[in-house]
């Protein structure tokens, strides 16, 4: 079988893109634009959409795609800020719509998570595993909740160290060497964010305060702030640390 | 570097450990415990942990019985007199570690440190009230103290900054990475460390995911060396619980840090971890 000659549609404004775009090409399939899409969308094989910060426009494309693609296209959608099943409901095909929840570094996630919506179809569940081992990935199916289980999980821990900071508990270094030191956390909390990108964490952890509706879900004002603020983490030279320059925060 | 006498009180896992690593930088150490048996099981683990660095070639026979040396076990507060440093490692009752604080105000100096290894309790609290509160700080390792490197150096709210720094500097003498916090429930990392859990438990309560499911999600996509029911397991989720009951208390019924009732039924039927031979998984007797 041949990768060769797929197209996948990758679409959204999460930080996943980039490299989910890289990743893609790298595994042969040919990258196209949603605008691209619309003038060649016969030879597309996958959708993917990333948005989460910025739902008006996650409607949007996937209203587009939804209608610009044959209907047995699977279209994969980030349910980290909204559940796979609410994104579905926008679709007039909600059942080839397949959430999933990841968070860059890409290199370093050996397994991707699933979650299929309500409305999703056993073959669109079973294209999507097939999708992501092709690109290298393990995959696990979850029910579907905002944020699944590792971004979810995560979010937390860095909204409650953004609390701790804010305080003005200990310092962000302290509290990073800390969880490294005292519990074994493959990176401290905040260091992890600024990777991330807090705009990403911040989707998240307001998706699960929407949905769920819990004093335990509430942002960290602190992270909200430094989100507003355009200091989303590494890619931006700022978050919790102030970064010199891209390279320096990538060495 | 110089060398102190170290009060360390309590000798149990915590204590000896403690001591083993004061007397492995060349401190005095005055380990005390009202209870002969559990002295008798100190010195035994601190003979058997430098016998063992004898046979790895780490130290010498002499070196051994130097550090061995350097370890005086005693029964009675008043021979902490003479100490420079006092740790307290007993169990986490705020009775208990009132009435130590209190003896240790009478019987020590009033320029010696006095430490506290508390994961749970306030040292606003433990220091309230006695004379020389500048002094009392936390002072918390982590479990095995001679392995994690990580101290965590508690800011009561009357802990002067001197004794801080002095804390610190003694944290960094005997080979440890210490951190600075305030007096602020769970400190940092029975804090931040509590969604790891507690999310685990919700989600797992939910149906979102298995245990299996979050313990591989969490390795295989997150990069953490264990999951957090296997974590669980292996912490006993007893303590677990206990911990979490703590800092929801201590934040007042703040919803973050509200526990989990499957983990109470589990604490209820006896299903601890690893110690019961069931928790999350099951595991030969």
């Amino acid at each position: 079988m041949t990768m060769t000659n797929k197209a996948v549609v990758l679409t959204g404004t999460s930080p996943l893109f980039a490299e989910l775009h890289q990743l893609f090409a790298e595994k042969g399939y040919q990258v196209l634009s949603l605008a691209q899409a619309a003038t060649n969308s016969a030879a597309v094989a996958f959708a993917v959409e990333v948005s989460n910060l910025d739902l008006e426009q996650k409607a949007e494309e996937i209203r587009q795609l939804d209608s610009l693609l044959a209907p047995d296209v699977p279209i994969l959608t980030t349910s980290l800020a909204i559940t796979a099943t609410e994104v579905a409901s926008w679709t007039k095909h909600p059942e080839r719509v397949c959430g999933f929840g990841t968070l860059v570094p890409l290199v370093e996630r050996e397994l991707i998570e699933l979650a299929p919506a309500l409305q999703t179809e056993a073959k669109t569940l079973q294209a999507a595993e097939a999708f992501f081992q092709s690109l290298g990935k393990e995959t696990e199916a979850v029910n579907d909740e905002v944020g699944l289980v590792f971004p979810r999980i995560l979010s937390l821990i860095i909204n409650e160290a953004a609390f701790t900071l804010m305080e003005k508990a200990a310092t962000a270094r302290d509290i990073d060497i800390a969880m490294k030191k005292g519990t074994n956390y493959p990176y401290g909390p905040l260091e992890w964010a600024d990777r991330i990108g807090l705009d990403e964490i911040y989707a998240i952890s307001r998706g699960l305060q929407r949905d769920l509706a819990e004093e335990r879900y509430r942002t960290a004002p602190l992270l909200r702030k430094l989100v507003l603020a355009g200091r989303v983490g590494v890619r931006s030279g700022q978050g919790f640390y102030a970064y010199e320059s891209k390279a320096e925060a990538k060495a | 570097m110089n060398t102190k006498t170290v009060g360390v009180i309590g000798a149990g896992t915590m204590g000896a450990g403690i001591a083993l690593v004061c007397i492995r930088k060349g401190h005095q150490v005055v380990l005390l415990d009202a209870n002969q048996a559990v002295l008798d099981k100190a010195l035994t683990y601190l003979q058997s942990i430098t016998g063992k660095d004898v046979e790895k070639g780490k130290i010498s026979e002499q070196e051994k019985a130097d550090m061995l040396d350097r370890a005086k076990l005693v029964s009675e507060m008043e021979q902490l007199a003479a100490c420079d440093i006092v740790i307290e490692a007993v169990p986490e009752r705020l009775d208990l570690k009132k009435g130590i604080f209190s003896e240790l105000s009478r019987i020590c100096r009033p320029d010696a440190l006095l430490l506290t290894n508390t994961s749970s309790i306030s040292i606003t609290q433990i220091a309230g009230g006695l004379p020389h509160p500048e002094r009392i700080l936390g002072f918390h390792f982590f479990n095995p103290a001679p392995v994690m490197p990580l101290v965590e150096v508690i800011r009561g709210k009357k802990s002067s900054e001197d004794n801080v720094q002095a804390a610190y500097r003694f944290a960094t003498e005997l080979g440890k990475v210490p951190v600075l916090v305030t007096d602020t429930p769970g400190f940092i990392v029975n804090r931040i460390a509590r969604p790891y859990y507690n999310e685990a438990l919700r989600i797992l309560g939910d149906h979102v995911a298995e245990v299996e499911q979050i313990d591989r999600i969490m390795k295989r996509a997150g990069g953490f060396k264990m999951g957090p029911f296997e974590l669980q397991d292996m912490i006993g989720i007893d303590i677990n619980f206990a911990t979490t009951e703590s800092v929801y208390t201590d934040f007042f019924h703040e919803g973050r840090f509200k526990p989990s009732r499957i983990q109470q039924r589990m604490v209820q039927a006896g299903s601890l971890g690893r110690k019961t031979g069931e928790g999350f998984y099951d595991y030969d007797k």
